[in-house]
């Protein structure tokens, strides 16, 4: 069997060599990385055109090709499986290789739900998680120089902030109720008084750009595991909760107490967000 | 120009609920929420170029749904009854409804919001020979060039290519028209096309359970705010979280 691997993002390349390690067989992977040593043969890649990856994934004929969850990945799967005609799951939870059959859960309506799923090799398949490591494997190392295809990148502009909301154990999530851009010096500095950090939802990191965009928080962002999530202003759509499932407490504060966010939180406060900060920072000592 | 939305009519994602131990997916249909910033994207298109907008939809044919996409402003629909669908199936049966049009622009959203894979905007344009262009949250057309923004989360990146091509947008990228009462009235006189398309899919659900969190759902109301702030500090204490 003969499985490919590709990620932009070093983490998910990390879990896709781990979960093809699992199944065993050829493993081959393709990173812009030396560092990347999980694999029998890494295609060491200079540019990172996503046409010239498909190409390159395409002209392997892999059994299985698995990527991560970030938006290019997403992209690129989404091709190779168009061009392949092969099945393509994504958002996988958990895989059962049974010869040529696989059953697979995947997340579903929006994060609501977890899909059991069958289908045949080969396929291609991105991961939802970035848990497992993979075990250290030398790779015979072969450089490749991509085709150029019809997309040209023109401009390039990092959202970074600094702040890695992913690995944070307090996270302070603004909402459009904190109404507006001045608002969300309160939600930072009750983020610093509790040695956390501030994250956003998609409207308020992609529209509005309250908050930088690499900390949208949710299905379509970053998904974070910290101890506590303090929700200001975010009513709560499965989007957004399917970002923040795996905090150990979530504090939610809404004026409106029947916010679905209720559903998923510990403790709701039916209060203006802005007031609470205040309030919270004066408790403190801050 | 020749400008093609694709759309899907899912369960309201805010009405599926929990039921014991059962996700009720039997919601109310609408049109998925980013589709509506394709289609108002679609609009826009023809009304700077000219031409025409041909939405396509498969599995639902929600009638409903389906007007709310003429109204809005899509001259034509073509609704793909399909019973059986995956991503595989529902981009055959796209591509075999749009290749004659001949299309300049075909136009989806990220994801949906019941199967959410990002795959179908993808899949139809490898199928079509196009290239593809995803989470667009700006778009420029200039002759026959496209120049589109690109949100990558931790980057947005700018490229450049050449009509044909097929796109996938985000909610960011516009907000979606609502109709007035006459659009609403005239969408009944606008062509619907039913037809029928049959493939085997790749991929089979089995079953669909909740994803379950429990959680505590204490609410905290007082008319003074201290007092809340109080309580809900002596509650994550007793958690151990601060
Ligand atoms: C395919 C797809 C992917 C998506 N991905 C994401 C994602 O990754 N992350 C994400 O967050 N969303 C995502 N969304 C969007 C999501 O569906 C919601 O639209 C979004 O989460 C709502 O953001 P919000 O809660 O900030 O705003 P709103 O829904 O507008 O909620 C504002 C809340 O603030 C409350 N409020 C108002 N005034 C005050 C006040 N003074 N004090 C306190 N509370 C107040 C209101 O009662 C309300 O509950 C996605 C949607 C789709 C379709």
């Amino acid at each position: 069997m003969k499985i490919v691997v590709y990620s932009e993002s070093p983490v998910f390349l990390r879990m896709g060599a781990a979960v093809a390690q699992s199944f065993g067989g050829e493993l081959i992977g393709i990173s812009t990385s030396q560092d990347a040593k999980f694999f029998n043969k890494l295609y060491l890649i200079e540019n990172t055109d996503e046409e010239g990856i498909v190409d390159l994934v395409v002209s392997l004929t892999p059994d299985v090709f698995i990527t991560g969850n970030v938006r290019k990945d997403r992209a690129i799967a989404g091709r190779v499986a168009g061009r392949l005609k092969l099945p393509i799951i994504t958002d996988v939870l958990s895989i059962k290789l049974d010869g040529n059959k696989a059953m697979i859960n995947r997340s579903a309506y929006s994060g609501m739900g977890i899909a059991v799923i069958e289908t045949e090799l080969p396929l291609v398949m991105t991961v939802a998680s970035t848990q497992l490591q993979p075990k250290q494997i030398e790779p015979s190392i072969e450089k490749v120089k991509l085709k150029e295809g019809r997309i040209k990148v023109i401009g390039r502009k990092s959202t970074s902030s600094g702040a890695n909301i992913s690995t944070a154990d307090i996270v302070v999530g603004v909402g459009r109720g904190i109404q507006n851009k001045e608002n969300i010096k309160y939600a930072e500095e009750l983020a610093t008084a509790l040695g956390g950090v501030v994250g956003g939802s998609r409207p308020v990191a992609a529209e509005l750009g309250w908050v930088p965009e690499d900390r949208q928080i949710g299905l379509s962002g970053l998904r974070i595991r910290p101890k506590l999530y303090i929700a200001l202003g975010i009513s709560g759509q499965p989007q957004h909760i399917a970002g923040i499932r795996d905090s150990k407490i979530i504090v939610a504060v809404n004026t409106d107490k029947n916010a679905p966010i209720l559903e998923n939180a510990d403790y709701l406060i039916v209060a203006d967000a802005v007031a609470f900060c205040k309030a919270m920072l004066k408790k403190l000592g801050k | 120009m020749n400008i093609v939305v694709g759309f899907k009519i899912v369960p309201d994602d805010q009405m599926i609920k929990v039921v014991g131990d059962k996700l009720v997916t039997d919601a109310p249909p609408k049109i998925s929420t980013y589709d509506k910033n394709a289609i108002e994207e679609a609009i826009r298109l023809k009304e700077k170029f000219g031409g025409k907008v041909t939405g396509i939809t498969v599995g639902s044919n929600d009638r409903k749904s389906i007007r709310e996409a003429l109204a809005m402003g899509v001259d034509e629909v073509i609704a793909v009854i399909s019973n059986k669908i995956d991503v595989y199936a529902t981009a055959m049966a796209i591509v075999e409804n749009i290749k004659p049009l001949n299309p300049d622009v075909v136009l989806f959203s990220e994801m949906s919001t019941d199967s959410g894979t990002s795959a179908l905007p993808a899949y139809v344009a490898e199928a079509l020979g196009l290239p593809y262009v995803s989470n667009v949250k700006s778009l420029k057309i200039e002759g026959n060039k496209v120049i589109a923004d690109r949100g990558m989360v931790s980057y947005v990146e700018t490229i450049e290519t050449t009509l044909p091509v097929v796109l996938s947008v985000g909610g960011e990228i516009n907000t979606p028209r609502i109709p007035s009462v006459k659009q609403i009235m005239e969408s009944s006189k606008k062509p619907v096309k039913e037809v029928k398309f049959d493939i085997q899919p790749k991929v089979i659900v089995k079953e669909v359970k909740p994803l379950l969190v429990n959680r505590k759902k204490i609410v905290i109301e007082e008319n003074d705010i201290e007092k809340a702030v109080d309580k809900l500090l002596e509650y994550l204490k007793s958690d151990g979280v601060l």
